[in-house]
């Protein structure tokens, strides 16, 4: 049974303070010389060539890397601010650039290798003429037996295979967006996806193996496409790749007319060539999607010169990769990390990439690290929550083995010391030069980390901006918070940057309040200066320069200068067995600046009572602190929701703030809002406890608690 | 059990880390023999995929519980398959919970 012990430590920590110094200034550790002495970028001069004084032109080194069909007559084009369009003029095909120019100059070369999960499985190696003949032919089945064209959206639900790379790059070769959806998902999210972006085909696979079993993934695409018709979005063809030739792995039945195998259609193409088309630099190359979004689902569209180029340039300095490297990202190609540095910046390079099929720990912890000797892989990327599985897991593994990693990565989330230390020591065997990277899928690429020959690994940090990529710390009046002062706040980047994405697939309006309004100085500018990213994570900036990245600025209740985490206190409440939801929201208040008000309701069969509040209480006092004790906890029989069962945090932080609640006729429960006001304003009135009127900025922050 | 969600849990992209709490639910959705067990981990599942990043926390110790909950059921039962196949899930769950930093393990 499981058994998880109250904590203790640094999951209670909650205050900025506190968090600058759990994780305490470590030591410089320098990158080892044999790295440097290979390393694409280790003259210094590089810092120069990219300081702002050469701000945007610097970033045509990175365009210089790509074979571009035709020149781009502007670096960076502000006209229409934040929409910053890169390279414009320039025309290129991401498909050809990826595969052709290096099919044409190293046929024989492996472009990916395949890992099934199954040890006992070959490995498939697929050189880069191979890999052109492919996609080609799979380019082929898109256009002239699906009727795909440039500009249409195709939704792909695939596993980690070989034939999802083949599939993005042959869309990539017609000009159509592809939208991949993360395989492991439930059909309904990637029919919400479908509907959004207006896709019209499912491409997807019969089954794939995870720990040892196969997966029925095909039964996914019919759920799939009822969540999209329930949306209004019809699907008319749904191809389907084949796990093993001539099986078919799924239990659901193929739907006549609609449903085609890949093969089959495939058969019709065998030696089809198709011309790469040509695309404007700023046309879009793909969508991807950003889960945590209850509202409309948020894709972020890709562009393809910009996001190229700067996949391309950050794969060679901050990746380290040359062609003759044989580099593994262990990430899904169903996220940002996996289309941009499995898929598109490795081959861009024309070096080989691997692409492993399974969960890290099958058949046991030693699985990756017997992959990387087999293969000879040289550059290691993953992410900390694997390190630290594998750590757990197995600690001793990684030295029975006899590989030889030069450069390693971590991405998509701070990585404490002492893991940092493990991955270094043991999985890097010291040997390593080590990125800690971090960037967002809305990024493209990398915004924070050292420049592995040039400047020094410092466990916990992420490093300064990556190169060309202006960070910034400020609080929440907008005030820039100075390097070295300690003080947390939001980091931003003030400038654009090739990779940033072009806005939200349909919602340009959202783009702009998500991204940029919170610090734009002037809505009507078109200089960049006046335009600031805002990335939503909050962070520390040391005087060397170095950041570290804390965690998300939103749902955050700041009661007496602690950053108390809504999720936190939510979470503790549903500790008590009697409760059935939970929503902490910050109410004003003189002395400690807000404190929090939690609402719960009860699941079936159990009554309110005083008893069930202190209870309440009592679980966010012990599992969090005293700081975060809620001045009053409303017991409430539902909380107003939207319809997908979102809690509308911003109404009940209205209500406690005796504040308008605003429009509330789109909830799946209107009714219940002036239930609650009842209540909960006739209980403060009762006992003196009713806020004072709010500040225009008081009133906007919860107007817009809760977020979307 | 005491599960709690971290107060370490942080944020930058950490999409991954919904995509794997989703395959882990719908294993606890194949493990669970009842109708309502079933909806209720569906609905953990829709959540992971849906809500914010920073409440998966709460998604996982809601999980753990009901994993918990299925243990226990079967051991009354006296179904031992049962219960091999769903505290595997528990167990799975627990691990990732504490890795991914969604979970302290004290």
């Amino acid at each position: 049974m499981t058994e998880i012990k109250q904590p203790q430590g640094p999951g209670v920590q909650t205050s900025e303070a506190q968090i600058a110094v759990h994780w305490r200034e470590e030591e410089y550790i320098p990158p080892p010389p044999k790295f440097v002495e290979q390393a694409n970028a280790k003259d210094p001069a590089i810092f120069d060539r990219f300081s702002e004084e050469h701000f945007p032109d610097c970033f045509k080194e990175y365009a210089d890397l790509l074979v571009w069909d035709e020149p781009w007559h502007t670096t960076l084009d502000t006209s229409k601010p934040p929409f910053w369009k890169w390279f414009v003029g320039g025309k290129l095909n991401a498909s050809y650039n990826c595969v052709d120019r290096h099919a044409e100059a190293t046929p024989d070369k492996t472009a990916i290798v395949f890992v099934p999960e199954l040890e006992s499985d070959e490995h498939e190696k697929i050189s880069y003429s191979e890999l052109q003949r492919r996609v080609n032919e799979f380019a082929a089945v898109l256009r002239d037996s699906v009727g795909l064209k440039t500009g249409d959206r195709v939704t792909l639900h695939m596993p980690m295979v070989p034939e999802l790379a083949v599939t993005m790059l042959a869309c990539a070769r017609l000009g159509v967006i592809h939208s991949q959806v993360f395989g492991g998902f439930s059909g309904i999210a990637c029919g919400h996806r479908i509907a959004d972006s207006g896709s019209r085909v499912l491409i997807t696979m019969d089954g794939y193996y995870r720990s040892g079993q196969m997966q029925d993934h095909k039964a996914k695409a019919d759920e799939a496409l009822e969540a999209a018709r329930q949306e209004g979005q019809e699907v008319d063809k749904v191809l389907v790749w084949r796990r093993r030739d001539g099986q078919y792995a799924s239990k659901t039945p193929m739907a006549d007319g609609r449903d085609f195998f890949v093969d089959e259609l495939l058969s019709e193409h065998r030696g089809a060539t198709v011309e790469p088309v040509s695309m404007p630099a700023e046309a879009p190359l793909f969508l991807m999607y950003t889960s945590g979004t209850t509202g409309r689902p948020k894709g972020c569209v890709h562009s393809t010169g910009g996001y190229l180029a700067y996949v391309a340039g950050t794969s060679k300095y901050y990746q380290d990769i040359h062609p003759d490297d044989v580099y593994w990202c262990m990430a899904d190609i169903g996220w940002i990390t996996g289309h941009s540095y499995i898929v598109y910046g490795p081959l861009a390079l024309g070096t080989t990439t691997v692409i492993y099929e399974g969960v890290p720990n099958y058949p046991d912890g030693g699985r990756p690290w017997r992959i990387a000797e087999t293969l000879g892989v040289n550059i290691f990327h993953t992410s900390p929550t694997a390190i630290r599985m594998l750590r757990k897991v197995s600690p001793e593994e990684p030295k029975k083995y006899d590989y030889h990693f030069k450069h390693m990565t971590t991405v998509g989330e701070p990585i404490e010391p002492e893991v940092w230390r493990w991955y270094h020591s043991e999985v890097g065997k010291g040997e390593a030069a080590i990125v800690d990277t971090w960037w967002q899928t809305e990024n493209g690429g990398f915004l924070g980390s050292t420049l592995p020959a040039l400047q020094p690994m410092k466990p916990g940090s992420c490093g300064p901006g990556v190169l060309g990529v202006y960070p910034v710390i400020y609080d929440e009046d907008a005030n820039e918070v100075s390097a070295g002062s300690g003080k947390a706040g939001n980091i931003c980047i003030r400038n654009p940057w090739p990779g940033i994405f072009q806005g939200i697939w349909g919602q340009p309006d959202r783009f702009v309040a998500t991204y940029y309004r919170k610090y734009n100085k002037d809505p009507d500018s078109t200089d960049w200066h006046d335009w600031p990213y805002f990335a939503g994570d909050g962070a520390v900036q040391a005087a060397d320069g170095y950041f570290r990245i804390l965690g998300r600025v939103d749902d955050v209740i700041n009661v007496a200068g602690h950053r108390l985490g809504t999720k936190e206190i939510e979470s503790a409440a549903l500790t008590v067995p009697e409760v059935a939801e939970a929503g902490a929201v910050p109410v004003i208040d003189d002395i400690r600046g807000r404190v929090v008000e939690v609402y719960v309701s009860l699941k079936p069969g159990f009554e309110p009572s005083e008893a069930l509040e202190q209870k309440v209480s009592a679980a966010i006092d012990t599992q969090i602190g005293k700081i975060a004790r809620p001045k009053n906890v409303w017991i409430v029989p539902d909380m107003p929701k939207t319809r997908s069962g979102k809690i509308m945090r911003r109404v009940i932080a209205s209500i406690s703030n005796f504040a308008d609640v605003g429009d509330v006729t789109t909830l799946a429960n209107p009714e219940i809002v002036e239930s609650i006001r009842h209540y909960v304003q006739s209980s403060k009135v009762a006992k003196d406890d009713v806020p004072r009127e709010l500040s225009e900025t008081e009133f906007e922050e919860i107007k817009k608690f809760g977020g979307e | 059990m005491a599960a709690r969600a971290s107060g370490l849990a942080m944020e930058m992209t950490r999409q991954y880390l919904a995509g794997e709490l989703s395959v882990l639910l719908a294993h606890l959705q194949a493990a669970a023999n009842t109708e309502a067990a079933w909806r209720d981990a569906w609905s953990l599942r829709h959540a992971a995929e849906t809500e914010p990043i920073s409440a998966l926390g709460w998604v996982t110790v809601r999980a753990l519980a009901l994993a918990d909950d299925l243990c226990w059921d079967s051991l009354n039962r006296g179904d031992t398959a049962a219960f091999t196949c769903q505290a595997a899930v528990c167990d799975e769950l627990r691990e990732f919970g504490v890795c991914a930093g969604l979970l302290d393990e004290a």
